[in-house]
C-alpha cells in the first residue's frame, strides 16, 4: 500500500532529522580522530580517551556538581514557594485574584534577557557575584511563573469536600496541606520540578554574566567552553562533555514529555 | 483571618517576583535613560542624559541589518518553518499506530530535551570548516575542492541558527499540536467527508478552525522565543560580536554592555527588545482572555 509507505518513509525521515545531531554528538565524543582531517566522514577511531580527560583534566565533575547543586536549590525553592501561591489563586476568592493571575502570566513574559543588566548589579550588589547562591535566586524566579501556572491546575483540580473532610477530622491547616494537597499535587510538583531543573541546568547566558571569572562555580553550560583550545578546537572533549550535560535533560524530559506539553497547553489554553 | 491567608501563601511568590523581575525591568528602563559606563556600574551613579541612548540606536546605520533582518526577519522565517514542519510531523504521528507513534514522539523529544548550548556547539561542529561533517562529506563525494567556512558568510551564519533553532523547537509544535489534533471529534471529519471535501480542504475548514487555540499559542510562544535567540547565536563562530554583521538584538545588547561597558547603550537595545516583546504578550494575553474566564 503506497499510503503506507510514504507515511513509513516520513517517519523515518523526522526520527532521521531529530537524532542525527544526537548521534553525531555521541559518535565524536567516542573518536580519537574527531576534528583532525580523515578519508571519509564515518572514519571513526573508538576511544574512551575524551570522556577520561573532561572529567580528569577538564573538571568537568565540577561542573556538574554546581549545575547540580543549583539545580536541586532551584526545584526545592521554585516547588514549595509555586506550590504556596497556586493554593492561594486556586483555593481562595480574594480581591485582586484576577490582577495576580494576570501578573503571573505577564512576569512568564518577560524576556530573561533584557534583566542581565540589572540582574547583574543586583547580585553584585548582594555580594554573590561568582556564587552559586546568586544564580539558584534568579533561576528560582525564572521558574516560578511556570511553576504557579502549571501547580494552579492540579490544585484546583482537588475536590474542595477532601479538605474539609481533613478539617472536620480535627485536622490543622498545617496538617491538611502536608496530608491532602502535597500527595495530591505531587504529579505537577513533579512536572514542575522537571522544568525548574532544565531551566537551571541549561540555562547560558545569567551563568556565564553571574559567574563571572569564578571558574570554581561554573555550572556545566558554561565550562564547556573551556574544553575549546586557544588555537584548535577540541571537538572530542566538547562533544564528550556536551554528551555528559545532556544525558540527565533527555532522561528527564522522555519520563515526564505528555505532562510538561499538556501541562503547558492546559494552562495556557484552558485557563 | 481568612481574607489575609491568600497573601500570606503569596507573599514569598510576590517577594521573589517584585524583587528579580519586576524591579530590574523597571531598573533596565532607568539604566536606558543614563550615561551608564563603566564608572557609573562601579559606584552605583546616576548620570541621566534623556533620550539619547535611543537615539543613538535609531540612527546607527547597524539597526536596520540587526533588528530588521537578523532579528526579526529570522524570527519570522524560523517561526513559518518550525510551525509548519511540526504540524506536518504531528499529523504524521496522528496516523501512526500507537507503537510507532511513541517510536517518533521520542526521537522528537530528544531533539527537544537537547539543550541549547549543547545543540549549538553540535551544530557549529556539525559544520565546522576543518573537521565538520558537511564539508567532509562534500570533499568525499568530490563536490568541493577545499572546505568552505559556512560561518562568515551572513547568509550561511543564519541558516545554520536557523537549522538549530527549527530542530530544536520543532517537537514542542509537533507535540503541541498533536495533543490538538487527537482531540477534534472524529465525527465531524466523516460528516466532512461524506460531503465530499478531500483531506486537504478537511484539514483547512475543519481541523485547523476547531484547534485554532493551539495554533495561536503555538505560533506566538514561538516568535517570542525566536525573536530573543540568544546562546544559538552568540555561541556560533563570530556570533559573540567579532562579526558585526551576524549580531541580533539580544546579543548586540550583551555585546555592547558586557564587552564594550556601555550599559546604558545595552540597556537601551534591552528595552526596545522588550517592548516589541510585550506587544506580542499583549495579543497572546488577550486572545487567550476572549475564549477564557481566568
Amino acid at each position: 500500500m503506497p499510503a503506507r509507505i510514504l507515511t513509513g518513509i516520513a517517519a523515518a525521515a523526522v526520527v532521521a532529522f531529530s537524532l542525527f545531531p544526537v548521534l553525531w554528538m555521541v559518535l565524536s565524543a567516542f573518536d580519537a580522530g574527531a576534528g583532525q582531517s580523515r578519508r571519509h566522514p564515518l572514519d571513526i577511531t573508538w576511544t574512551w580517551s575524551h570522556f577520561s580527560g573532561v572529567f580528569t583534566e577538564g573538571g568537568l565533575g565540577l561542573f556538574l556538581r554546581n549545575s547540580a547543586v543549583i539545580a536541586l536549590v532551584t526545584v526545592v525553592c521554585s516547588g514549595v514557594v509555586a506550590l504556596l501561591a497556586a493554593v492561594a489563586v486556586a483555593r481562595f476568592r480574594f480581591r485582586l485574584r484576577t490582577t495576580v493571575l494576570l501578573m503571573v502570566l505577564a512576569v512568564q513574559m518577560v524576556p530573561l534577557e533584557a534583566l542581565v543588566i540589572p540582574l547583574f548589579v543586583q547580585v553584585r550588589d548582594l555580594g554573590l557575584l561568582g556564587q552559586l547562591a546568586g544564580l539558584a535566586l534568579v533561576y528560582v524566579a525564572f521558574s516560578l511563573p511556570f511553576g504557579i501556572w502549571m501547580l494552579r491546575g492540579f490544585v484546583a483540580a482537588i475536590p474542595v469536600e477532601l479538605e474539609e473532610a481533613a478539617f472536620i477530622d480535627g485536622a490543622s491547616w498545617g496538617r491538611m496541606f502536608r496530608s491532602v494537597l502535597l500527595p495530591l499535587t505531587a504529579p505537577g510538583l513533579a512536572a514542575t520540578s522537571v522544568f525548574a531543573f532544565i531551566t537551571a541546568w541549561n540555562e547560558f547566558i545569567f551563568a556565564m554574566t553571574l559567574l563571572g571569572g569564578n571558574t570554581h562555580s561554573y555550572t556545566v553550560a558554561i565550562g564547556l567552553k573551556q574544553f575549546f583550545g586557544e588555537y584548535s578546537n577540541d571537538w572530542g572533549s566538547v562533544m564528550a562533555a556536551s554528551t555528559v550535560m545532556t544525558i540527565p535533560v533527555v532522561i528527564f524530559f522522555v519520563i515526564v514529555q505528555s505532562r510538561i506539553s499538556g501541562g503547558l497547553v492546559a494552562g495556557a489554553v484552558k485557563g | 483571618m481568612t481574607a489575609t491567608r491568600p497573601w500570606l501563601l503569596l507573599t514569598p511568590a510576590l517577594l521573589v517576583f517584585a524583587g528579580l523581575l519586576l524591579w530590574p525591568l523597571l531598573r533596565v528602563v532607568l539604566f536606558s535613560l543614563q550615561d551608564y559606563g563603566l564608572r557609573e556600574i562601579r559606584t552605583g551613579e546616576s548620570n541621566y542624559i534623556g533620550v539619547a541612548n535611543y537615539l543613538e540606536v535609531l540612527q546607527d546605520p547597524q539597526l536596520w541589518r540587526v533588528a530588521l533582518v537578523n532579528t526579526l526577519g529570522f524570527a519570522v522565517v524560523v517561526v513559518i518553518a518550525t510551525v509548519v514542519l511540526g504540524t506536518l510531523v504531528a499529523i504524521l504521528m496522528s496516523r501512526l499506530s500507537p507503537t510507532w507513534r511513541v517510536v517518533v514522539g521520542t526521537a522528537v523529544m530528544v531533539a527537544w530535551a537537547m539543550p541549547a548550548v549543547t545543540g549549538t556547539y553540535v551544530w557549529v561542529w556539525i559544520f565546522d570548516a576543518d573537521g565538520g561533517v558537511v564539508n567532509q562529506t562534500l570533499m568525499a563525494l568530490g563536490l568541493m575542492e577545499t572546505p568552505v567556512n559556512w560561518f562568515t558568510g551572513r547568509l550561511t551564519f543564519y541558516l545554520i541558527a536557523g537549522l538549530n533553532v527549527v530542530h530544536h523547537s520543532f517537537p514542542f509544535v509537533a507535540v503541541t499540536v498533536l495533543a490538538g489534533l487527537l482531540g477534534v471529534p472524529q465525527e465531524m471529519l466523516e460528516a466532512g467527508s461524506l460531503d465530499g471535501a478531500g483531506p486537504v480542504r478537511r484539514f483547512f475548514s475543519l481541523v485547523v478552525p476547531s484547534i485554532r487555540q493551539v495554533f495561536v499559542v503555538v505560533i506566538i510562544l514561538s516568535t517570542i522565543w525566536d525573536f530573543k535567540v540568544f546562546a544559538q547565536v552568540y555561541l556560533m563562530p563570530g556570533g559573540a560580536g567579532s562579526n558585526r554583521e551576524v549580531l541580533n538584538l539580544g546579543v548586540w545588547s550583551y555585546v555592547e554592555s558586557f564587552g564594550q561597558n556601555r550599559y546604558g547603550f545595552g540597556a537601551a537595545i534591552a528595552v526596545l527588545l522588550t517592548a516589541v516583546l510585550m506587544a506580542i504578550t499583549v495579543v497572546y494575553i488577550r486572545t487567550l482572555m476572549k475564549e477564557d474566564q481566568l
